[in-house]
């Protein structure tokens, strides 16, 4: 466990120092995927179904906001609707914008998910959506997660009509009627909207839970009541979905949800506290329940001087400046280390606290690790606003009597 | 002298208006009622165009029948079921439309308390640096 506690720690080092390329580049291969899938899924039109075109809008995506991958997707598969027939595009428009407006909008945050749920339901993998966005978003993104099935079913009925409706002839109502007929009979997108739209709220209200083991205990009753309402579904409109496709899907899923875990929520409930106390309005009841973390393993060189018995190492900072550093501080707060490394006042003014570096300093026997630039992302990730964490640090550092408790200005 | 819970505050401060923030002030310069009666505002639009394209939409469908019964069709009795259907859509879209908004803004104003709270904090870790270095 400690080696892969090592692993987590250098993996959210090597990503919070690289995260400035890390994004872009996710963004970059997630727009890639999307639109060659989209080109291969539709492909109605030619011209669209080019590998610069699609480098070149992945390229932009990498560097815009999600909502504009959103946006370059719906336009694309209109094209190639189009390129079907307009009837096609008609419905496909009025269903993006209504999507749009009704849904789309009270839940805008995670756009990716309206991307990335068709893109695992075309890869077979669609079980893994609702538990980890159960796990890891607010309990809305179920609207995002039926706004891309609603998408990649009614994918799939153009893929399943195309053949038909070029055999139809120029009778322009008869097939917009069976376009139609298409989407709104399909029972199998009613069954899995619900099946996954319970399996988030259930995961989420579980996993909120102040009981031990609360994200595990949330990503197994997930699966279980998403398995058993594709099956009620399943006997109820007969929509032929496959049963052990699911339950395979789901303990893939069940393991993926187990990697977030342990990235996102890695706790030691074997040190739960329970802690009592009061103030003059209140009695507190808190579990407090540790992280568990390890230090990443460092390499300190150290260089042998012969002139000077302490040993020393410069950070860049001090080979630039020419200066020399002196003290720091070390702060250990709850289960989180986060060591900061005074730089000393000779070169106080050429400190950036906001600049992405990180330097390690050496000082005698002592080795210190000013990481605190580089890991602040992070380290206040979860100490977020909305996040209740947040007190307990807050708490910590700030004595509450010290400090006026107005609250708003 | 870098102070380190001065940098700290300043650290979660600024990825807070990086962030969630800057969503937060927008909607904390609304007055509760104000806030909500625009985002009820904005959904009776949207569902108004929802409606009708899909509305629209059933008409294209059943083109033919409806050219057909045209003429022995209750136009009136017809118009009040497409009202009512139209009052039971916008209003059922408001009252989620008003759950969902009443949470975000307590949500935010809770944080953006937090936030000036901080700020505060930050203001008065300053005055006391300042006058730590005066009487230094």
């Amino acid at each position: 466990m400690t080696k892969l506690l090592e692993i987590r720690e250098k993996v959210k080092e090597i990503y919070s120092r690289y995260e400035t390329f890390f994004i872009p580049l996710v963004k970059f291969v997630l727009a890639l995927v999307v639109f060659s899938r989209l080109n291969g899924a539709l492909g109605y039109m030619a011209r669209l179904d080019s590998t610069p075109l699609v480098l070149i809008l992945s390229l932009m995506c990498s560097f815009l906001p999600t909502g504009c991958m959103v946006l370059f997707a719906a336009v694309i598969s209109l094209l190639h609707m189009y390129a079907l027939g307009w009837e096609v595009a008609l419905v496909g428009l009025c269903l993006y914008v209504v999507m749009f407006l009704m849904f789309f909008r009270l839940s805008n945050r995670e756009a990716a998910l309206v991307l990335i749920t068709p893109l695992l339901c075309a890869m077979k993998i669609p079980y893994i959506v609702p538990i980890a966005a159960g796990l890891l978003c607010a309990p809305t993104s179920f609207i995002p997660v039926a706004c891309g099935l609603a998408v990649y079913y009614w994918f799939q009925v153009i893929g399943n009509s195309a053949s038909t409706l070029g055999t139809m002839g120029d009778d322009a109502l008869s097939r917009l009627r069976f376009i139609i007929d298409g989407l709104v009979q399909n029972k199998a997108l009613i069954v899995v909207v619900a099946a996954f739209s319970i399996t988030i709220l259930v995961v989420y209200l579980i996993r909120r839970l102040s009981i031990d083991f609360a994200w595990t205990i949330a990503m197994v009753v997930g699966a279980i009541v998403n398995v058993f309402v594709l099956l009620i579904g399943d006997l109820k409109f007969d929509i032929n979905i496959s049963i052990w496709g699911a339950l395979g899907g789901s303990l893939l899923a069940l393991a993926v949800a187990k990697v977030i875990e342990f990235f996102r929520f890695c706790v030691d409930y074997s040190r739960t506290e329970q802690v009592q106390f009061e103030d003059d309005e209140y009695y507190y009841y808190v579990k407090a329940v540790p992280k568990m973390t390890v230090a990443a393993p460092e390499k300190t060189v150290k260089k042998i001087n012969a002139k000077n018995l302490r040993t020393r190492e410069r950070s860049p900072l001090e080979v630039f400046s020419g200066k020399t550093g002196s003290g720091s501080k070390t702060g250990r707060r709850g289960s989180r280390t986060m060591t900061i490394g005074s730089v000393g006042e000779a070169y106080e003014d050429s400190y950036d606290p906001y600049e992405e570096e990180s330097y390690g300093e050496t000082y005698g026997d002592e080795a210190y690790q000013d990481e605190y630039v580089s890991r602040r992302r992070d380290t206040y990730a979860d100490e977020s606003y909305g996040d209740e964490t947040y007190d307990e640090t807050y708490d910590e550092l700030y004595d509450e009597d010290d400090y006026d408790e107005d609250g708003e200005e | 002298m870098l102070n380190e819970k001065r940098v700290i505050l300043m650290t979660r401060l600024a990825s807070y208006e990086e962030g969630e923030g800057r969503k937060n002030i927008s909607i904390g310069n609304y007055f509760r009622g104000d806030y909500l009666t625009l985002q009820i505002l904005k959904s009776i639009v949207c569902s108004t165009i929802s409606f009708f394209i899909v509305f629209g939409m059933y008409i294209l469908y059943n083109f033919e029948t409806f050219m057909q019964d045209l003429y022995k069709m209750d136009l009136i009795a017809f118009a009040q079921s497409v009202l009512k259907y139209y009052c039971i859509t916008v209003v059922a879209y408001a009252v989620i439309v008003y759950v969902v908004g009443t949470v975000r803004y307590v949500h935010a104003k809770k944080n953006l308390q937090r936030y000036y709270k901080n700020l505060k904090v930050l203001k008065s870790l300053y005055q006391s640096g300042e006058s730590g270095e005066g009487e230094a």
